[in-house]
Parts: C-alpha cells; structure tokens; sequence
C-alpha cells in the first residue's frame, strides 16, 4: 500500500509543467539569452563585414592573394565549431571574447567569397564602359562594382547569419551566454521545456533574419544604395543587444555548468535555501575547473570526485544547509539484458563497494589531468586489485557500455568493459561521450546502450523528477534514495540498478583554495556574507 | 583632332597586335577601322582613351599626347560607346545619359536639359523611357542610349566598337542611319571600329583596313576599291566587289562618262551628284524607265545602259592609272 501510493504520487509529479508555463515562468531570462544571441551573432557578423568585404574587394585586384585568402577562410570554416572555441580559450580565456572571435571566423568565408565572386561576375562591358567614360577607381568601386554586387554580397552575409545564429548556441559552453544555455541545459537535465525555450527561438532567429536580408536583396537596384547605408547601421543596433544584459555584477563571478543551473540540488537549491545571489555564467564542465584556476571564474559548481579539483588545487566550500545529497555511483543496466546473459551480473558487482572517493579522484586526476588512456588507467587498477584478467574474446554476444561526458565516466566504463572482456564471453566495447543525463539515459532506455555508471541522486531528481515532497522524506539518507530509484527505476523502466561502486560523487561549490583563504570563505553562507558585504 | 604616330603594342611578349600603326583624324571626319577579328582594330582603338597603354609611338588627341593628360579627364572628354552598350542596369536611362555630365559636376537642372534634348534627337521617348532601365528597353534603343551617353558632355572626340554590332539587320539599318543624320556629330572627330564593310562604306569619310596588326591601306571608300595597295586590300572586298563599288561611286564621279546632250524629260524621279550609282540603279531597276539626274550646271537622262557604260569606264581609267593610295 504505501509502495503503492508513492509510486502514484511520483507518476503524479512526472508530468513537467506546460511549455507556455515554462516561458512564462522563465521569460525574462529567455528574453535576455535572446537578446545575448542576437547580440553574439551581429557582434562577430559585423567585424566579419568590416573586414571581409574590404579584403573581397582587395583579392579582386590581387588575384594572387585570392587563393591564399579564401583558402584560410575556407580552412577556418571546417573546423568543428566546438573545437575551435575550444582552440580560443587558450588565446582569449572565456565569455563573450573567444565566442566572438569564433563566430567571427565562420563569418568570414561567406562574407569575402561572395564579395569576391559578387564583384567579379559585374558585367565586363559595364566595368569597360565605366572605366572608358572617366570614372576614377573609387568611383567604379562605389557607383558600379558594389552596388551591382550587392545581391551577392548580401546572400553571403544572410548565409553568414545563419550560420552564426546556429554556432552561437555552442556559445553557452564558454560562459558567453545565449540561448545554448536553455539547450545544453536542458539537454542536462532531460527537460524538453527547456531544450524547446532555446530551440524554438534559435530557429525563429535564423528564420527571421534569413528572411529579412532576402527581402533586402530583392530591393530595386536603385534603392540598393540606401541599403548599402542602412545595413552597417542595422548590424551596429543588433549588435548593441549583446551589451544590455551585462550590466549588473558581483565581486565574484560565478560558472555552473548548465545541468547545475537547473537542478534542485544545484543553483535553483542555491538561491532558495541560501539566498544566494551573483553574478553567474554557464560553462561547460569541460573547461570549468581550468578557468577557475586561471582566475576568469570565482566559484564553480565542481564535482567532488574529479580529479581537476586535486590538480588546480580547488577547495570545496562546505554545504551547511545541506543542499547537495550524497550521490551513490552505480552501474544501472537492462533487465533485458541481464536476463539473456546471467553471467554478467555477478561479473559487474566485482567493483561494488572496491573504489572510494579518494581513489576516484585519483583515477580521474590521472584521466583529467595527467591525460593518460583511461583504459590503461582502468587496467592498471584492476590489476593492482588483482582483478585483471587477459580478455578471452568471447563472441557469445556484445554488450555496449555507455558513459556520460565527463569524470568517472570515462573510468568506470572502461574498468567494466575489462572486467567483462575477462570474465565473460562476451564481448564488451565503450560508447563513451554521450553528452548528458538525458542522452546516455535514452539510448539506455532504446537499447542503443546496455549499461552506464549513474548516481542515485541524478536518478532521483533528473530521471525520476521526484516531487519535493518524496525528496525531502528521502534526501538525508543516501540508501533510501538508493532503495528508492532502484524500486521505481525497476517498475518505470526494467531497469536495474546494480550495488553501488563504493565512492560518493556530489556536487560543490568550489573556490580556489588560495582566494578562499584570503576572504575567510569555508561554507556556503560565508559565501553569500562575503557577497552581500562586497 | 586625332593623331597616332608608330604605334606599337604586344600582349604577353607575344606577336605585336598592333605595329607601326599612324593615321590622323581631324575634326568633323569619320574614320573607320575596318578589319577582321584580331587585326588590331579594338585594341587600336582602345589605346587612344588609354584602356590600353601602348608599347612605343605617340597618341594625341586635340593636340595634346594622352600621356600628359590626367587620365580620367581625358577620358571625360571622349565619348566611348561599346558594341555591348555597356549600360549600368542599376542606373534609369536619364542616370545612364547624365553619367559623365555628374562626373564633370554639371548642376542637376543643366544635366536634365540635356538628357531631353539628346533623348529627343535619338527618337527616345523621355515620357517613356527617362525612368526606365536599360533591361526594359529594345536593344536598338539600348545602343541609342549609349549613344546618347558618349555625346552627353559634348565631348570632341567619339570613340566606338562595333556599335552596331549586336543588332539585328533591320534595327542596325535604321539606327545607323540615324546615327548618320546627326547633327551632334558633324563636327567631331570620330572613330568606328567594325568589321562590317557595309557600315564601313557608309558611315566612313576614309576606311583604315587592318590586317594582323598593321594598316594595308588607309583611304576613301572609292579609293580601296579602286585603287587597292595590295591583294589583301583587293580580295577583302571581292565578295560584295559591284555593290561597294556602285555604293561608293557617286553620279558626279562618273559624269565624265555620261552622255550630256542628252536632255531630261520633265516627268519621272530627279536625282543628284551626291546621290550613288547603286541609287540611280535602283531607280532604274525599279521604274524601268530612264530617270533625270540635276547637276548643278546641267539636266540630263540616264538609263541603265548609259550609267553601267559610264561606270565601267570610270573603273578602266581609274585602274588603268595604277595609282595607289597608301597612307596619306
């Protein structure tokens, strides 16, 4: 019965609130992450035109620099966006500057390719003419050859703008704000709300501005003059955008990666529980913990067991209110799957209770920061545990080990791929890298992907999306969450979750040790003094 | 006043495609450069407004070598029309015209003036065409607004390529001959490129024949049919040879020939000593019947036979005398 009655209520709350009620709810925010894409967009596509129409027009007189410019602009323009801001922050940190200077490089191809071509295919004889009846260079530049290439000129700049509309979400990983922050975050944390807040508008934007700069290349030849003037203005009002949002701050600047922005137990529990309040970016975990050494960020939302908290000599500040719930690491796995292979079990639950925090971290400093194969990091623990065993590759079947995109994963993943390829005859292989809660908890659910490491807590609040009232009965003890998602996970899903691996894996507000010594900072709340005072 | 001494010119240290090339043009003459595809015509023609510069030799215009001259006023100073027309299509036909006009900074309501005016005499419509572009026009009204455009400033010198070139017959007909009865051009000096002997014939007061880069001969029509410096000169007229011939000769040259005495009936069409012998052919052919021809002192009929025995004795003593007519 009262198995019965809380499995009604978690249904119950398992609806999400209407997507007119998230807007709603969220429309200021959604209103200044457009505001910030649009900026981010006319920003870059602005520089973008500043520069590439000149050097256009340059390479048509040069035609030996044509090769060599359109050749780097197009190299430039191949680059995964994601990796080329990652390529940026060494050079320019994080934020808005590495966001610009990206988009900017994806600008630049289309702008002085069409520039380029525009004014080339200008009609010989015109140009002849112009050049026979006494027009001077600039004349020819100004009154024949751009005006004739605008409709050109102008499809590269429309093509530019919508490329820089879709890049710009990516933006949200660089703490450069926009509407990525809505998509990765609600990629995170399995909220279609949230994905569809920041896509829909994304997609108007581009819609929008794509249909807008082709109507100013149907405009009448003659009005394209005034085009020619209206449209650096236009760009300059768009671009101001970006400026508007960034008006407010604190002392200290805080980057939560998206997932935490939106999480109970992340910077929503924050603000309720502590009332605290800064000035914050989105980041992705990625390169959180490095910009936070390098002092571009004061507080981070870490992850207690990564080993980059160990490497930038980060400190955790203490939860006094007790927000953040120790998590259990776990293996969770098909029933499915688990009932085909009965030997598999047994096999997977060798890890329970073997690693703790402090091993984890370890692993994971020598995966994040030390860089080595995280295999060989996985096989040189298992055989230190005595738990190596050369790979019998069997063919009895294959099962796919999923891990999300960060920390333990990579690990753990690796360790039961060993251990299986050992003991079975089955055949393991790692799909590694799935991009958030959401994705990895998916392709579970769709068979793409036969078991992941996940934690109770995420299971609890993110999958599960349990409703206050069953979370607080829960919270305080780590095995009744445990026992918990393990009962609905089973009844929901035919999902199992196995023993867990041992360590507890929670979220922290993290400070660099150094600056926290200097302002007395241990706990949260000394946190928000700090902040309330300065 | 147009002057070129030993020009040459090469293109990527190639064959010259233009060598050793003189003439001079004075003012209110036509000159045509007439040749085939890569004779050096354009690229002769060119060089003069200086979108080509030469390899040697020397160019005036009005006196004054080219070279001296601060390019875009030279160029402002000569009117240029392409055989493509060349029209800006984002510019109306009235911006078109008033092109150069704004390059010299004339006032609006002076540009306005003109633009009607050169607009009227070409038989262009203004309250059809003054705000229109040049793709809602005909092609011969095209080439009448590129016209109108190269005479706009009123400029000494008229440069043109091939501007007939890309009508159809019918329309290339008329605009040329409209071309002709000009008034603007009488006392300019101009140059037509072409390789159309017909136009050449009829619009030129002297014929520059071009051939691989240099002059074969330079002179008036009936002087290159008549008196040819060399075979090419001869065999690049054999084809149409009788009609050029009857088409450059006018009655008056042949009246030597012509019987006098004999007097003119009163009815019937009258022609003139300016008029061809390919016209008087023509009337004849078509009326069959002897027409009158008025000579200044004189009145007299002719009929076909008269004017084909006059002309065939023009041509034996004309020839006969071997003289050649080489660079003037």
């Amino acid at each position: 019965m009262p198995l019965l009655s809380i499995s009604k209520l978690s249904a119950d709350m398992e609806e999400q609130p209407g997507f007119p009620e998230f807007v709603q709810q969220q429309a200021g925010k959604l209103l200044e992450q457009t505001l910030q894409h649009i900026g981010l967009t006319f920003i870059s596509l602005l520089i973008a035109v500043i520069i590439g129409v000149p050097l256009g027009i340059l390479i048509t007189r040069r035609k030996k620099l044509a090769g060599i410019v359109l050749g780097i602009a197009g190299v430039l323009q191949t680059i995964p966006s994601i990796a080329l801001l990652g390529f940026m922050i060494p050079l320019l940190g994080i934020g808005a500057k590495p966001a610009i200077v990206a988009l900017f490089l994806y600008a630049l191809l289309p702008i002085i390719r069409n520039t380029y071509t525009g004014i080339l295919q200008v009609d010989p004889t015109v140009i002849d003419a112009a050049t026979g009846m006494g027009m001077s260079k600039k004349q020819l530049l100004y009154q024949v050859q751009l005006p004739l290439a605008m409709p050109v000129l102008l499809a590269g700049i429309r093509t530019a703008t919508v490329i820089n509309v879709g890049v710009a979400t990516l933006a949200a990983y660089i703490a450069a704000g926009g509407l990525g922050e809505f998509i990765f975050g609600g990629i995170a944390l399995n909220n279609s709300n949230m994905i569809l807040a920041g896509a829909i508008p994304s997609a108007l934007l581009a819609i929008l501005f794509d249909w807008g700069i082709a109507r100013l290349q149907k405009v009448r030849m003659q009005k394209v003059k005034t085009a020619l003037y209206l449209l650096p203005f236009l760009l300059v009002i768009l671009s101001s955008f970006y400026l508007l949002p960034a008006a407010y701050g604190t002392s200290l600047v805080a980057g939560f990666t998206p997932e935490f922005m939106g999480r109970k137990d992340g910077s929503l529990g924050l603000k309720q529980v502590y009332g605290l309040d800064m000035r914050t970016v989105v980041i992705s975990d990625m390169i959180m913990y490095k910009a936070a050494y390098e002092k571009t960020l004061d507080v981070i939302s870490g992850s207690t067991t990564d080993g980059r908290v160990k490497a930038f000599d980060l400190q955790a500040l203490e939860d006094d209110k007790h927000i953040f719930p120790p998590y259990y690491a776990a293996p969770i796995a098909r029933q499915e799957t688990l009932d085909k292979y009965p030997e598999l079990e047994p096999v997977l639950n060798k890890l329970s209770g073997i690693i703790n925090d402090s091993i984890m971290t370890e692993l994971n400093y020598r995966v994040d920061y030390q860089k080595q194969d995280p295999a060989a990091v996985a096989s040189d623990f298992l055989k230190a545990k005595g738990l190596l065993q050369t790979a019998r590759h069997g063919t009895k079947g294959t099962i796919v080990i999923g891990a999300k995109m960060f920390g333990d994963g990579y690990v753990l993943a690796n360790i039961y791929k060993l251990l299986v390829n050992g003991y079975t005859d089955l055949e393991a292989v790692t799909k590694t890298g799935l991009g958030g809660t959401k994705i990895a908890f998916e392709a579970l659910t769709n068979g793409q992907i036969d078991l992941y490491p996940e934690y109770s807590g995420t299971g609890l609040l993110v999958i599960l999306q349990t409703n206050k009232a069953v979370v607080d009965t829960l919270i305080s003890d780590k095995q009744k969450v445990y026992d918990y998602v393990s009962r609905e996970f089973m009844q929901r899903y035919r999902i199992k979750w196995l023993p867990p691996v041992g360590f507890n894996n929670t979220y922290a507000l993290m400070m660099r040790r150094q600056q926290a010594a200097d302002l007395h900072i241990t706990t949260i709340t000394d946190l928000k003094e700090y902040l309330l005072h300065h | 006043m147009i002057k070129l001494e030993h020009v040459n010119k090469s293109f990527h240290n190639s064959k010259l495609a233009v060598r050793d090339v003189s003439f001079e043009v004075n003012t209110g003459e036509t000159l045509i450069l007439l040749g085939t595809s890569g004779s050096g015509k354009t690229t002769t023609l060119r060089m003069i407004n200086r979108l080509i510069a030469p390899d040697s030799g020397e160019i005036h215009v009005n006196g004054e070598q080219v070279n001296a001259q601060q390019i875009e006023s030279l160029r402002r100073n000569i009117g240029y029309v392409l055989q493509d027309n060349g029209l800006f299509p984002h510019y109306t036909v009235a911006e078109n015209i008033g092109i150069v006009p704004t390059l010299l900074k004339w006032d609006k309501k002076r540009i306005e003036e003109r633009t009607r005016s050169l607009m009227e005499k070409l038989h262009l419509s203004a309250a059809d065409h003054y705000h229109a572009y040049p793709q809602q026009l005909s092609g011969g009204q095209q080439q009448r607004v590129g016209l109108a455009r190269a005479l706009a400033a009123d400029p000494p010198v008229l440069l043109m390529d091939e501007p007939f070139g890309a009508l159809d017959p019918v329309t290339r007909a008329s605009v040329r001959k409209e071309f002709r009865t000009l008034d603007e051009i009488s006392n300019k000096t101009v140059i037509i490129v072409t390789h159309d002997v017909q136009e050449a014939f009829e619009l030129g007061d002297r014929i520059c024949l071009m051939d691989d880069g240099a002059i074969q001969q330079l002179g008036t029509p009936a002087e290159l049919l008549f008196q040819p410096a060399n075979d090419f000169v001869s065999s690049f007229f054999h084809e149409q040879r009788f009609l050029l011939e009857l088409n450059a000769l006018r009655l008056a040259d042949i009246r030597p020939w012509l019987d006098m005495s004999v007097p003119a009936e009163s009815n019937g069409p009258v022609l003139h000593g300016d008029d061809s012998c390919w016209d008087a052919l023509e009337q004849l052919t078509t009326l069959s019947a002897p027409v009158t021809i008025s000579f200044e002192d004189a009145l007299i009929r002719l009929d076909t036979s008269e004017l084909m025995h006059a002309f065939t004795q023009y041509k034996q003593t004309v020839s006969g005398h071997g003289r050649t007519t080489g660079l003037s």
